[in-house]
């Protein structure tokens, strides 16, 4: 009796202290996280520091400007990567789905070219192109563009066939169609491709840099690597925590203003 | 090829109407074309060693006969498979647990969205300093290749089980461990199956990744020696044999979604 009224009086604490307990439960565990890190970091050994010493390292790695230099780097070659995602993806994608005989001849290859691990292709890259920008950016754009060539081929043709055969019996020309079917069709679809993608350019941008030219931020990871200075590694590795988780927010937050609509009807 | 039904519904057509056996021959066709170009592309502009198809038909006899390469296949793919296998199993066990159990959600999300976020690859520096320079290092980043995608979207999956589900367990009096294994673990499955999905294109690039970039010995890591002593076509042997295996593993949880989980259809892939 006594254990049903603690479930029931437990179950009812629950449900009117939601707010509060969910605070709690996100401070008790990044709160938990930092703790262990700097008893760790304490009692490791020379190759982990605490956090009490990553930051000190992270400030003073700004301050003297190496920190805001790398990202520039970095930074442009992610929105160049970013920028051809789009422009490649959505032309191809829409290639794919809308010219039958295109999409019939090249489909097979291009999820050839997404199931193969793309980090097994840069020595490929590497001798073709070398090592600068441009094949950088190459590689990263074979890394992160596939979800928004998905994402607007499978958009497309899921367009329903009604829409097609009324605009057809109205007399639509094929711009019309685009204008008014197609691309308001395909713009959920396409959002869901590029938060994906935003998300995989940093990847991509990684990657070049590990594989082809190691500059940038992952110029400060490598060399804090073969330094032996975990204090830089661990510093750096923050940041690029803190871009990635900022950059997938952004980009959930952009596709549910251009999509809000969606959400509306659904919710 | 629901695709090409897909495609044959749309209103407008595609000019003349090509027939049957033409449409099947057209892959082939591209494909014909595209390893000309890249052959004749390769001849000549660039440097003898840059692989081309011919010379990498003729590479794989004499590579495919070495100890090396099957000990290499087995060390990487069996790698990726028993770290996918542990990775999802933990990362499923979790997720279900954070779906249903609020607290628990709440606990592990800041952990499970932020290395979500965080391309692995960033992580290796790190990993390589405080695991080693050895296949444990690759072990560890396997794992959580496979347990977070696996946990995020079983998490999603669980949060979603169907209230009327739940409601028709309790009226029939269900005992917990039958709200867990019969209901929400199966409805969940289907996650669970697209997160393995998500998982094992992630654990490929990254058991490369590590490879290359800790020297642990194995697929990755000789296909970059190869290239780097400018045997380019041996290098893209091992490639071939990588993308055999990824897109056989893949191709084999996607068909056992399938299976697994007959009524559900997902709207598009992801």
């Amino acid at each position: 009796m006594t254990n049903e009224t603690f479930a029931s009086r437990l179950e009812r604490f629950r449900l009117r202290r939601a707010g509060p307990i969910r605070l709690s439960c996100y401070g008790l565990s990044v709160g938990l996280l930092l703790a262990v890190w700097q008893v760790v970091g304490n009692d490791f050994g020379i190759l982990f520091v605490p956090f009490t010493k990553t930051m000190r390292t992270l400030v003073a790695l700004v301050a003297d400007g190496t920190i805001p230099a790398a990202l520039v780097v970095s930074g442009k070659i992610y929105l160049l990567t970013l920028l051809i995602d789009i422009v490649v993806g959505i032309s191809l994608g829409l290639c794919l789905a809308r010219i039958r005989w295109f999409g019939g001849a090249f489909e097979p290859y291009v999820y050839l070219l997404y199931t193969t691990p793309t980090v097994a292709l840069v020595p490929m890259v590497f001798s073709v192109f070398g090592f600068s920008t441009g094949p950088q950016i190459l590689v990263a754009v074979v890394i992160s563009v596939f979800p928004i060539v998905f994402g607007v081929m499978e958009g497309t043709l899921s367009i329903p066939s009604q829409f097609l055969d009324v605009a057809d019996n109205f007399g639509s020309s094929e711009s019309q169609l685009w204008r008014d079917v197609i691309v308001p069709y395909v713009t959920p679809f396409i959002m869901t491709g590029v938060r994906q993608t935003i998300a995989l350019a940093l990847v991509g941008t990684l990657v070049a840099e590990f594989f082809l030219d190691t500059v940038g931020i992952v110029g400060l990871l490598a060399e804090g690597a073969t330094e032996m200075n975990p204090a830089q590694v661990l510093a750096v590795t923050l940041v690029v925590s803190l871009f990635a988780i900022v950059l997938v927010g952004v980009g959930e937050l952009i596709e549910r203003y251009l999509v809000r609509w969606r959400y509306e009807t659904v919710g | 090829m629901a695709l090409r039904d897909r495609r044959l519904t749309l209103a407008r057509p595609a000019g003349v109407r090509a027939g049957e056996f033409a449409w099947n021959a057209l892959p082939v066709f591209t494909g014909v074309i595209l390893l000309l170009l890249w052959e004749v592309g390769v001849r000549s502009k660039l440097p003898a060693y840059v692989a081309r198809p011919t010379t990498i038909a003729a590479a794989i006899p004499s590579v495919i006969v070495t100890a090396g390469f099957w000990s290499d296949m087995l060390s990487t793919c069996g790698a990726i498979v028993e770290g996918v296998a542990i990775g999802s199993i933990a990362g499923a066990v979790l997720g279900l647990l954070m779906g249903r159990v609020r607290e628990v959600g709440w606990f592990f999300t800041p952990y499970i969205r932020g290395l979500y976020s965080l391309p692995l690859i960033a992580l290796i520096p790190v990993l390589v300093l405080v695991v080693g320079y050895n296949d444990k290092t690759r072990m560890v980043v396997i794992i959580l290749s496979a347990f977070l995608p696996v946990a995020m979207t079983t998490a999603d999956g669980a949060r979603a089980v169907s209230k009327s589900f739940l409601d028709v367990g309790r009226t029939f009096g269900a005992k917990p461990y039958q709200v867990w294994f019969g209901i929400a673990f199966p409805a969940s499955l289907p996650h669970i199956l697209a997160g393995i999905d998500i998982a094992l294109g992630r654990a490929f690039t990254s058991a490369v990744a590590v490879e290359v970039l800790a020297s642990v010995p194995g697929l990755g890591y000789t296909l970059y020696a190869d290239a780097q002593s400018l045997h380019d076509d041996v290098s893209f042997v091992y490639v071939v044999a990588l993308a055999a295996f990824a897109i056989l593993v893949r191709t084999g949880v996607r068909s056992m979604s399938g299976r697994l989980a007959p009524w559900y259809r997902p709207r598009a892939r992801a």
